[in-house]
């Protein structure tokens, strides 16, 4: 009896308790991530709504990795952070009166900036995160680059150092590199009209000089290849349709091109029809046949307007319709095939760069594809390559959510840990900042 | 030869690729709790209008009624999907499954009889801040069944029984909803709703050699149907035309039918064992939909794919009878899981189960007895993923359920 008593007492006490689990060990693998470096640009940095400030950085995807790295030996992790928030041109989702409507869309934040965001921290040095909004590749290697760029300008340790030289300071055991984005975005940002794509040739010599001298130590890195940029919603948000015309209005027009549409039919190229509903936007296009006709046509379905496209104008004052939408704000198909042909020699050079130096290679080109295609699901929220509400893309349609550079850090944990047999644990993607909504 | 086909049951029973699970609660009955929660043939007291209304006929007494409760203390661990140091531990409350039934004779072969029984439910919850809050914060399901009841002994070795249900069931659930607001807080979607159904349950038991007992049931589906259920959701101010604050939404939640068989036989006067096997049509519960009545163009109806698959469960337990005021009970059962690894979601632990269970029935006079169950439940660990919202890891449960009851007979 006093036997089944204690089987019982025991039984008990051992259901009475929640159930273990073993637990899981982390582990480095044949990676040293004791001193991390990251280079980069504004991604790289933390920029999230247009602007890089302090609780964007707290957010950027080195300071993920570097906070996931302290479970498998990484020590500390410092980043040139800003005082605070206010830094000059961060968005925030605003109601905005527009010339029709008044909707929910990014607006500057009513916010005084605080000039102590710019005073030299150079002394706080050296940093961690090498990430400076603006780079380029070539600029990791510009000798006095901090003079041109205010935002390296602020911690570079001396006038005539490169960003490079500066990461090495910290004698990094273990490197992330995502640099490219800027060398075609700049270009594609600006319509094809200003800023010109890197060459292939001047990436591959400074991807090279970069491993070489990140390596020269025996440190271990992962380099992240590039995404075609126009999957990203600065490009994708505004459709070629965009002009929305009442029956009426679209006669009016009918009329007010006749002239072009002689001279149209005449050079043999389409002419610009209008009908009620979504239109096709007339752009600027100074290239011939065009230049002969009144430098213009309609947008073709497979091109892109720009996100900073002043909407008001097509919306009320003729933008698109009654004069073509300047060429600035318009990626032709001519121009996204130099952006795309420019991405993929970048990519390939990562690719086999990655190789060469025996680097884990984040394929973040294939994330954001997916993103865009199918959409990207963790923990039960979905993101996707939409505009605000797709999660991923901060309100600039450039730069990332925290939640969307947590996403890129559990991309680099991933290859990292594939290439090092390393076990670090991922990252919890929604404990990290979203689109926030008044 | 009777080891023989002892072992060859035993062979069946456990042959086949066992499932069951879901959120079936067996607990109908202190004395079966004690013996491995079987029932279907053996007669033990009113608690059959549950078991098998089939063997009500063949009470000796005029009258008897039994009372009896299940405090259910449950907890699930949660480790995420390697690599990842996230752990999670359920905080449920303490459910409590109940039972109530009385059964008469009419006449020498026709009894009648009622029962109130809580046979699915299911409390669980995560918390508020959780990993997997946007899969499910917390829910609660309930059902309580009224099952009036007539048995029928066709001869002195076989009866019939059939009982009409009404089932009573409620739901609620939390989950996030993953829209900020300025300062940084979550959203969330509550939704709560309740409704009635009916559905019915059919025994027939025999004895068709002294000592032994045999018993077939069929409990049919119970389709809950929640019409205007209340759907509240907490966005941010400036979202609220999206998503309606005071929304209505209707659902549908299968209460799966069973078909359950079993076996007794008292080996000496002092011992008696029975199986069970119990076969639940799991498969009908597909997915959980909510369908809002308004809908926006950032509001779509909610679903969730379940697919579960039927399944079996095993059950064994036996009876010693010390003397005229004491008895023990054991048991054990073998409950394995109904959904799938694809999608296995954290709203309801469903895993390989093995009960373990003892009991004992106190008689201090031949009227009254009082009954004492106690259920181990211990959960295999078991590594899953609720595919559709990419949520997985590895799972683990227990639970312990004491129960008392009072049986009273004249």
């Amino acid at each position: 009896m006093k036997r089944i008593l204690t089987l019982f007492i025991t039984t008990t006490f051992i259901f009475a308790c929640e159930p273990e689990i073993d637990d899981y060990e982390p582990s480095s693998g044949d990676a040293d991530f004791s001193t991390y470096v990251a280079l980069g640009n504004s991604l790289t940095a933390g920029v999230m709504n247009g602007e890089l400030y302090l609780s964007g950085q707290q957010n950027s995807y080195p300071s993920i990795l570097a906070d996931k790295f302290a479970n498998v030996g990484g020590g500390d992790f410092k980043q040139p952070l800003m005082k605070d928030d206010y830094v000059g041109n961060r968005l925030v989702l605003d109601s905005v009166h527009g010339c029709k409507d008044t909707t929910l869309a990014p607006a500057p934040a009513q916010e005084n900036p605080d000039p102590q965001n710019f005073t030299d921290i150079a002394g706080q040095g050296p940093f961690n995160n090498m990430g400076v909004p603006g780079a380029k590749s070539f600029h990791l290697l510009t000798k006095g680059y901090g003079q041109a760029n205010p935002y390296f300008g602020r911690f570079m340790s001396d006038a005539n150092t490169t960003v490079l030289a500066d990461a090495m300071k910290v004698n990094p055991t273990f490197f992330t590199m995502w640099i490219g984005n800027r060398d075609v975005l700049g270009y594609a940002m600006a319509g094809g009209e200003a800023n010109s794509i890197t060459e292939q040739q001047i990436y591959s010599g400074v991807l090279d000089s970069l491993l070489q001298k990140l390596t020269s130590e025996g440190a271990k890195g992962a380099i992240a290849n590039i995404p075609d940029v126009t999957d990203i919603p600065f490009f994708n948000t505004i459709p070629y349709n965009a002009l929305s015309l009442s029956q009426e209005e679209a006669g009016q027009l009918r009329e007010a091109y006749q002239q072009y549409n002689q001279g149209a039919q005449a050079a043999g190229v389409d002419t610009l029809s209008f009908q009620e509903g979504a239109n096709a936007l007339v752009i600027e296009d100074n290239s011939a046949p065009y230049n002969e006709i009144g430098g213009m046509r309609q947008i073709k379905e497979n091109e892109l307007v720009l996100l900073d496209i002043p909407l008001d104008s097509v919306k009320c004052h003729g933008m698109g319709s009654e004069y073509p939408v300047p060429e600035e704000y318009v990626l032709d198909e001519e121009e996204i095939s130099k952006i795309s042909q420019a991405v993929n020699g970048y990519n390939q050079t990562i690719t086999a760069m990655a190789d060469q130096f025996n680097l884990a290679k984040v394929d973040m080109a294939a994330t954001m594809k997916e993103a865009k295609e199918s959409g990207l699901r963790y923990d039960g929220v979905g993101y996707t390559t939409e505009f605000i509400s797709g999660k991923l893309f901060s309100l600039d349609g450039i730069h990332l959510t925290g939640q969307g550079y947590a996403i890129v850090a559990n991309k680099f944990i991933s290859a990292i840990n594939a290439q090092y047999n390393a076990e670090i644990p991922t990252v919890s993607v929604t404990e990290y900042s979203g689109i926030q909504f008044p | 030869m009777r080891k023989t086909i002892f072992l060859f049951i035993v062979g069946i029973l456990f042959g086949g690729m066992a499932k069951a699970g879901g959120f079936q609660v067996g607990l109908q009955g202190q004395r079966q709790t004690g013996m491995g929660l079987l029932g279907t043939a053996y007669l033990k007291g009113p608690s059959s209008v549950f078991y098998n209304p089939g063997a009500m006929s063949f009470q000796e007494n005029r009258f008897s009624t039994s009372i009896g409760m299940s405090p259910i203390v449950s907890t699930v661990s949660f480790q995420y999907e390697e690599p990842s140091l996230y752990e999670a531990k359920t905080d449920n409350p303490v459910s409590l499954p109940f039972s109530f039934y009385g059964s008469g004779k009419i006449t020498e072969k026709l009894s009648a009889g009622v029962g109130i029984y809580t046979p699915y439910g299911s409390s669980t919850v995560w918390g508020d801040d959780w990993r997997g809050r946007h899969v499910i914060q917390d829910i609660s399901l309930m059902s309580i069944y009224v099952q009036p009841t007539l048995s029928y002994q066709i001869s002195e070795r076989f009866g019939f029984g059939v009982g009409f249900v009404y089932a009573y069931g409620q739901v609620e659930l939390n989950k996030g909803f993953p829209l900020q607001n300025s300062e940084g807080e979550e959203g969330s979607i509550n939704l709560d709703g309740n409704t009635s159904s009916f559905g019915f349950n059919a025994g027939f038991y025999a004895q068709p050699v002294d000592r032994m007992e045999i018993g077939v049931t069929y409990r049919s589906e119970v389709l809950m149907e929640v019409e205007n259920g209340d759907a509240a959701f907490s966005v941010p101010t400036s979202l609220k035309e999206s998503f309606p604050p005071e929304n209505k939404f209707d659902a549908e939640l299968p209460l799966p039918a069973s078909v359950n068989l079993g076996a007794s036989y008292r080996f000496t006067d002092k011992f008696k064992l029975g199986v069970d096997v119990n076969y639940v049509f799991w498969s009908s519960y597909e997915s959980l939909d909510f369908d809002f009545e308004e809908n926006t163009e950032s509001l779509e109806d909610l679903s969730q794919p379940k697919n579960y698959e039927n399944g079996f469960i095993y059950r064994i337990g036996g009876e010693y009878f010390v003397n005229e005021m004491w008895t023990f009970r054991a048991g054990f059962y073998y409950d394995s899981p109904v959904a799938n690894d694809e999608y296995y979601a954290p709203e309801t632990p469903d895993a390989v189960k093995l009960g373990y269970t003892g009991g004992l029935s106190f008689a201090p006079n031949e009227n009254l007895s009082i009954d004492a169950s106690i259920l181990f439940v211990q959960g295999l660990e078991r590594t899953a993923d609720y595919k559709p919202e990419n949520f997985g890891g590895t799972y683990k449960y227990n639970a312990i359920v004491p129960g008392l009851g009072i049986n009273y007979h004249f």
